[in-house]
């Protein structure tokens, strides 16, 4: 009974440790089209935000005296 | 000259009527070229019944045009030592002499020829447009674009290399006032029974918004197929988002004018035959005081590139340098181009 309990506990723990390591697995694997789709579309989004949010440059603009 | 060149710059890529920049009455938003803003429906007088005047919706331009605008931000691949020499002959005709000298391609002398003719249909459009290139091997590139009425505009492509004939099309554009339609017809061979047909649609939904589509149908002897893709476009203030998705795959692309000196692209490709998938950012800095123009581009395949313009003002004269550096594969590429006239 406590082996059986104590496998119920470990159940979840070690599901959960499996699920994080597939996940690392996956995200280190340069050769899986899903993972590669998924960063790069971050990549995307992440420039599209630096598009739209770098407006204040102005070469042209005179050196600040200090 | 630069009527002449405006032209056949103009021909080769039309703007859609109604853009450019609005300069309203002080107060109003000026609009950067190539945008239009939404029109405004004219207020109501009182006393009277509003009467709804449906706002006419613009015509959205060209299905191959709607992810130009992003791709002109980022910078070309040089390669080599390019010296053009431009020579306007008259208001209609314009030579170039190109001479290239390169280690991956072939270095040689290409000579090439434009006419522009006289039937005007717009400020800095006329017709018919005749641009060709021959190189010292004899591999012609000729293109014929004529506007047939006000709203057909029809072209005419050849490529040889050498004494064969590789690429031969013809296009038929017909431009509606809230629609593009286009059908292209390519390499049609009539004895093999083989050829490309290409159509597309573009229609304005919106001010804003403009969706179409594209279908190609492919035969050769013992084999056809077709291929199917939707795009969408979103035009706002200063930026344009273009979504294609096809069976072939998805292309997305994202330009910014950030302000007049600065522009962004983002571009996304993924391919499902290919399994491959690749992001790329893209700047453009523009000085024209400086007269300098710069590009720069970096991109998921590590891949870095830059390209910089310079007019040598008082001269007639461009420089261009460029280099492009791939840093997964350790390979590293530069280029040299001086235009004349």
């Amino acid at each position: 009974m406590s082996a059986a309990g104590k496998k119920a506990i470990a159940a979840p723990g070690y599901g959960v440790v499996e699920w994080i390591s597939t996940a690392c697995r996956l995200a280190t694997d340069r050769n899986d089209f899903r993972r590669n789709i998924l960063v790069n579309l971050g990549l995307f989004a992440a420039g599209v935000w630096v598009a739209r949010n770098l407006s204040d440059l102005d070469l042209m603009s005179p050196q600040p005296i200090i | 000259f630069a009527t002449f060149m405006g032209s056949v710059l103009a021909a080769s890529s039309p703007p859609p009527p109604g853009s450019g920049v609005v300069q309203g009455a002080p107060g109003l938003v000026s609009v950067p070229p190539g945008f239009s803003m939404p029109p405004v429906p004219p207020p109501s007088v009182p006393g009277q019944p509003a009467v709804e005047i449906g706002s006419p919706l613009p015509n959205p331009g060209t299905y191959e045009e709607c992810h130009r605008k992003c791709k002109e931000v980022f910078p070309i691949q040089m390669e080599g030592v390019r010296l053009v020499v431009n020579k306007g002959l008259s208001n209609h005709f314009q030579v170039s002499h190109t001479v290239t000298l390169s280690t991956l391609a072939e270095s040689g002398y290409r000579f090439g020829a434009t006419y522009v003719g006289t039937q005007q249909t717009g400020p800095a459009e006329s017709f018919p447009v005749m641009v060709g290139d021959m190189d010292n091997t004899g591999s012609l590139n000729a293109q014929v674009i004529h506007q047939l009425t006000s709203a057909v505009r029809s072209k005419i492509a050849i490529q040889t290399q050498q004494h064969k004939f590789v690429n031969w099309q013809c296009d038929m554009e017909y431009r509606g006032d809230d629609f593009t339609s286009a059908v292209t017809l390519g390499n049609p061979d009539v004895l093999l029974g083989s050829g490309i047909i290409v159509a597309h649609y573009l229609q304005s939904i919106s001010p804003a918004l403009a969706l179409g589509g594209e279908l190609v149908y492919h035969r050769r002897p013992g084999e056809e197929g077709a291929v199917t893709s939707l795009m969408g476009r979103y035009t706002g203030n200063n930026y344009v988002a273009t979504l294609t998705l096809g069976g072939a795959g998805a292309h997305a692309t994202y330009y910014h004018r950030a302000n007049d000196q600065l522009q962004l692209g983002v571009e996304f490709e993924g391919s499902m035959r290919t399994q491959e998938t690749a992001v790329s950012f893209g700047y453009q800095l523009d000085l024209p005081k400086a007269n300098l123009l710069f590009k720069g581009s970096v991109d998921s395949n590590w891949v870095v590139g830059a390209v910089l313009e310079k007019k040598l003002l008082p001269l007639p004269l461009s420089l261009a340098l460029g280099a492009f550096l791939n840093q997964k594969k350790n390979k590293f590429q530069c280029g040299f181009n001086v235009t004349v006239g």
